[in-house]
């Protein structure tokens, strides 16, 4: 957190955290190759346990909220707009951790497939859609005193793809 | 004759070199004479923790632990995840792959490891079976956790670190469904003061870290963090016009909480500042779970404090239980 800047700690700061940021990776074991028996073993306690992602919620500050737009094609040239969804609240929230873990750029190379995926789980309610756009962007909430003022969110898109369903995929 | 067993640290040292005296204190730190009853609370609070998991994804449970072109996103991926870092971690894969020797199929698999879930956090819950239970309830959990690793929030992090030490202390408590029925002896107090000891010193570290992180942001000075957090979808539970009615709150709360974090592991240490700050962290926690619809995360942390701090210290009749563990 304070190796990538985003802490109110002076930039001087950063080369020591990620100097410290190398020594802890070293410690984990992450230098070693990924079939090292260490490497395996300390992942494993630290997964067992429930102790292999930091407990830094909200901080340093808290993030904007992420939305992905699913535009529907209909080869009648209709247009509908859809998100992915679940049925409870508390799936809702988990569908939100994974919209947040898009936007994170150690996800990037995931980021296609996962889109697909939640596109493709709403293709299976829409199975006559041609075409789906997503788009994926980041919703900024109104300041306090702008919110005050009238203001709303705001939303600013991030990355979009494309996807059309091939015949033999309809089936 | 009864024979009183003291924790190591106590006994007296005299003539002993510092480095001596330091270990023997050190020793004492780790291992206090306890009785169960922070046991109990803990095992009976993490079965209706896991109840309410179980009953809270009922509906989407398949839906988020399907394999791809029948959930969500598909297992696969956060399973890939998982399988990096090691192939040692379980998941859902593993219970599929074993179910499907018996010929089960994934739909059914997954329907009986929910149930496994449910039954076991209603076991937990009565302290019947409590060790198996809570091995159970580990692993599902565990399995659940990992295949949904995408999904998952720190909640389930929380979860799991307070099901795996639940799995490793002395269970049964004799409070429990175990104990009556079994009448089972006293666990060596020393071992059940070492665990809940490993759950405080867990929790001062999750709420130093969790505190200094937030002192380090500029929105949780000015109230702007706290004001983010509660209008941002899906924890919009209090309206926005109305928060902006205690906008001047926001900030005395928002500095408020950073302090109370980051002093945890200071204050809940001292008999005299303990209440005030453990009623202050359940606060904080009932009122995370209410205003953003936290509700898992916030009991969680709740039964994780009473467990580690809200249950007295009562040395006296730890001692006692010593003595007769040894007669």
């Amino acid at each position: 957190m304070i190796a990538q800047g985003s802490t109110i700690l002076h930039s001087a700061c950063n080369e020591y955290a990620q100097k410290a940021e190398l020594v802890a990776t070293w410690c984990l074991g992450k230098e070693a190759g990924a079939s090292n028996p260490v490497r395996r073993g300390i992942a494993t306690y630290l997964h067992a346990a429930g102790i292999q992602a930091g407990y830094s919620f909200f901080a340093p500050n808290v993030p904007s909220q992420h939305r992905l737009t699913l535009e529907l094609l209909y080869e009648d040239g209709r247009v509908e707009y859809e998100s992915p969804h679940v049925r409870g609240k508390t799936a809702a929230l988990r569908l939100e951790s994974l919209l947040d873990r898009l936007a994170d750029e150690r996800y990037e190379p995931a980021r296609e497939v996962l889109v697909k995926m939640l596109a493709f789980s709403v293709w299976r309610e829409h199975p006559d859609v041609k075409k789906i756009r997503a788009t994926f962007g980041a919703v900024n909430p109104p300041a306090m005193n702008e919110f005050e003022q009238g203001n709303t969110e705001t939303f600013q898109p991030m990355f979009s793809f494309d996807f059309s369903l091939r015949d033999d995929q309809k089936q | 004759m009864q024979s009183v067993v003291k924790s190591p640290g106590s006994q007296i040292s005299v003539g002993l070199s510092p480095l001596r005296k330091f270990w023997q204190r050190f020793i004492g730190f780790l291992f206090p004479p306890e009785t169960d009853t922070w046991l109990a609370v803990l095992r009976s609070g993490l079965g209706l923790q896991v109840i309410v998991y179980a009953l809270f994804l009922r509906s989407d449970w398949h839906y988020l632990f399907a394999s791809s072109g029948k959930g969500l996103v598909g297992r696969e991926v956060g399973e890939a995840i998982t399988a990096f870092d090691s192939p040692l971690i379980p998941t859902f894969g593993w219970l599929v792959a074993f179910g499907r020797n018996l010929n089960m199929s994934e739909e059914a698999v997954l329907t009986v490891a929910w149930i496994a879930l449910l039954s076991a956090g209603c076991l937990l819950l009565l302290g019947l079976f409590s060790r198996p239970a809570a091995i159970v309830a580990w692993f599902v959990h565990l399995c659940a956790a990992e295949s949904g690793g995408l999904l998952a929030y720190g909640a389930d992090s929380f979860m799991t670190t307070a099901l795996f030490y639940l799995m490793l202390s002395p269970l049964p408590d004799h409070y429990s469904f175990d104990h009556w029925v079994t009448k089972t002896k006293p666990k060596n107090p020393l071992l059940l003061g070492f665990w809940r000891r490993v759950l405080q010193v867990h929790l001062c570290f999750i709420y130093f870290i969790g505190g200094l992180a937030k002192c380090l942001g500029n929105g949780w000075w000015d109230g702007s963090n706290l004001w983010r957090s509660l209008i941002r979808p899906p924890f919009t539970v209090v309206p926005p016009d109305m928060l902006v009615r205690f906008k001047y709150a926001l900030p005395l709360l928002g500095i408020s909480i950073c302090l109370l974090e980051v002093s945890y592991p200071i204050f809940i240490w001292s008999k005299r500042t303990r209440w005030i700050w453990l009623g202050c962290i359940l606060a904080m926690h009932a009122a995370i779970g209410l205003t953003m619809g936290l509700y898992l995360f916030a009991l969680v942390m709740i039964v994780m404090n009473l467990a580690a701090f809200g249950v007295p210290s009562t040395d006296k009749r730890a001692q006692a239980t010593s003595a007769t563990t040894e007669q």
